[in-house]
């Protein structure tokens, strides 16, 4: 494998399963191209401009919020894939199909509901769900719990009751939209969801015996940790652009109708990729905006944002990835304009 | 991605977070103080797995580990042509991965600045919490104050104890669109620099400084409106100015502003 074959090709990501070699030799090939071409490019442009425009404001700015983004990510990933590591080497394999009801529509909101145990931010909880996957949990209430992870732990519920001061009210509708969205997200699988949207996902087994169980755990995290992290710099990269490029000033533009405000904050959402212990504060700073549509910014945020499909793209598929972020949007949304509309 | 460079970049990764967060402030242009910790584990603990796994897969054999370990190939590609052999594909990893070196290696040797002066101009005020309780200012002069506590007091005390008084805030210069006049802001968050507003309070009577000096300033409420209301403007006729050193935690309105 050349050195160039592997610089940044996110495109050319492995083909799956057996394909032929020819292809597979194509695909290599192709690849390889890619890379160097995207390498000469860089070469090309760092060398005609120098590195000085890598300080101007906008550039730096960029750079600023990109790593922010992933710095402030990174332990959350880590936890997560240390967690999914552990989960898949050292928990017995039946432990959850017995914790977990028969049924998959009953385990479904039981596994919406455990999403509380879980504290930290969206990014810890992807590669958990595709561990839990793995173990023979149903997929359906593996979403379930990815969903509702980030939204309900008692971190964010605090972040928000601390944003919205003397306001439980807010607080309530956020636990009850985002479990709602979660466990109809949940069902919504069981009834249309398709397993062949799902890579495949065959690297890891569990513990099998006479296997070391540290040797599985290290190189089953290696793996997580090492891929999960490049799909968070690429989100945190596309979420950056969008923090930059798009002034905060334009928002009010958008406050004024409360219907095109909601679809507003929740797009707003997904492409500022607010951590969600922090996106509490940042719909409290979005006073112009009703309180329907900051319920929707902070039900849709933790579900869906850039560096979250990235990082679902990276774990379950390109196939699933879109299919399911956009599902969950519109659930979200109008999971919250219901609740909100009852309780706000 | 071959497997020695999986573990380089692991301890680069590893050495990046223990660079920012435990030799030098450099976090604080990024996150809050209190991730401080957290960064340090996380980097301690992505360098030791790093080192543990180079020094583990020297020891494992490389061809033949799969018939003892979930070893795996040197080349992450030869898997899908024998699909039915077992799983050991972990090396496989994506060539997504290569992205990590940018926030390592950036962390490492090129950090980008805190926010300042660019993000301010573009951003919203923020907004002032309501309904705050006034308590009576202290006689000190001139007074320091946050410039959080200066728009609240200005916009919402209706004792409009402020007027008169001499008062002294620090932040950095963000030149006004038009006109000339300029702001002295803070730029703050609740969680990392993603989230970031800004607070500003317009200044009158000085020329503007270049864009992202430290400056701390003396003055009084430049009068316009109803002190104690909406209508007055956050603002100050500027008495004198001063630089200071940046602060090392840039991202705070916090009254004692100590370079170290």
């Amino acid at each position: 494998m050349y050195k160039a074959d592997e610089v940044v090709a996110v495109a050319e990501e492995t083909t799956l399963l057996a394909p032929s070699c020819s292809q597979e030799r194509r695909t290599t090939v192709r690849s390889r191209a890619i890379g160097v071409l995207a390498a000469a490019g860089i070469a090309a442009v760092l060398a005609l401009t120098g590195v000085g425009w890598l300080n101007g404001p906008a550039v730096a700015a960029w750079r600023t919020v990109c790593l922010a983004i992933t710095v402030q990510a990174l332990p959350f990933l880590l936890l997560g894939t240390v967690l999914s590591g552990a989960i898949n080497a050292f928990v017995p394999a039946d432990l959850f199909t017995r914790v977990l009801p028969r049924r998959p529509a009953l385990a479904v909101p039981v596994a919406g509901m455990a999403g509380a145990i879980l504290p930290g931010c969206e990014c810890a909880s992807v590669p958990v769900a595709g561990s839990l996957i793995r173990r023979g949990v149903t997929p359906a209430a593996a979403f379930a719990f990815l969903l509702s992870a980030p939204a309900i732990n008692p971190i964010v519920l605090t972040a928000t009751a601390v944003a919205f001061p003397g306001n439980p009210a807010m607080v309530a509708a956020r636990l009850l939209a985002s479990l709602v969205t979660a466990a109809v997200m949940g069902w919504l699988w069981l009834w249309l969801g398709r397993e062949d949207w799902l890579r495949p996902t065959a690297r890891h087994t569990g513990h099998r015996p006479g296997h070391s169980r540290w040797q599985e755990f290290r190189l089953g995290f290696r793996h997580d940790f090492l891929q999960a992290g490049g799909f968070l710099v690429l989100g945190a990269m596309a979420a950056a652009t969008f923090n930059v490029a798009v002034p905060s000033s334009v928002l009010d533009a958008f406050s004024g109708s409360p219907w095109m405000s909601v679809l507003f904050l929740a797009g707003l959402a997904v492409l500022l990729a607010v951590c969600s212990e922090a996106d509490a504060f940042v719909a409290a700073s979005l006073t112009g905006f009703s309180p329907t549509a900051r319920l929707a910014f902070m039900v849709v945020g933790p579900m869906v944002d850039l560096k979250l499909i990235a990082l679902q793209a990276g774990t379950f598929g390109r196939a699933f990835a879109l299919r399911f972020s956009t599902a969950t949007t519109a659930v979200a949304v109008i999971t919250s304009v219901l609740i909100g509309g009852a309780l706000l | 991605m071959k497997r020695h460079i999986q573990a380089v970049l692991l301890v680069l990764t590893g050495l990046g977070l223990l660079h920012a967060a435990l030799f030098t402030d450099l976090c604080l242009r990024y996150v809050k103080e209190g991730q401080r910790p957290v960064l340090i584990a996380s980097g301690a603990l992505l360098v030791l797995l790093g080192l543990a796994g180079a020094i583990l897969d020297r020891t494992a054999p490389e061809d033949d580990g799969h018939a003892h370990f979930n070893v795996p190939h040197a080349d992450g590609h030869d898997h899908s042509a024998v699909p039915d052999a077992h799983d050991h594909d972990h090396s496989a990893v994506p060539r997504v991965a290569w992205l990590l070196f940018l926030p390592a290696l950036s962390l490492l040797f090129f950090a980008p600045p805190a926010l300042g002066a660019y993000t301010a101009s573009r951003a919203n005020n923020q907004a002032v919490k309501k309904g705050q309780h006034f308590d009576p200012l202290p006689a000190t002069t001139p007074l320091p104050m946050t410039l959080s506590d200066f728009t609240a007091r200005v916009q919402q005390d209706r004792g409009q104890a402020v007027r008169g008084r001499s008062i002294r805030m620090t932040g950095f210069v963000t030149p006004a669109e038009k006109g000339g006049g300029w702001y002295l802001t803070r730029i703050i968050f609740t969680c990392c620099a993603a989230d970031s507003q800004s607070v500003k309070v317009r200044m009158y009577g000085t020329p503007a400084a270049p864009a992202n000096t430290w400056l701390a300033v003396t003055g009084t409420w430049h009068p316009g409106g109803t002190l104690g209301t909406r209508t007055a403007p956050a603002a100050l006729d500027v008495h004198r100015t001063d630089r200071i050193a940046p602060p090392v935690n840039a991202y705070t309105d916090d009254l004692p502003l100590t370079p170290s």
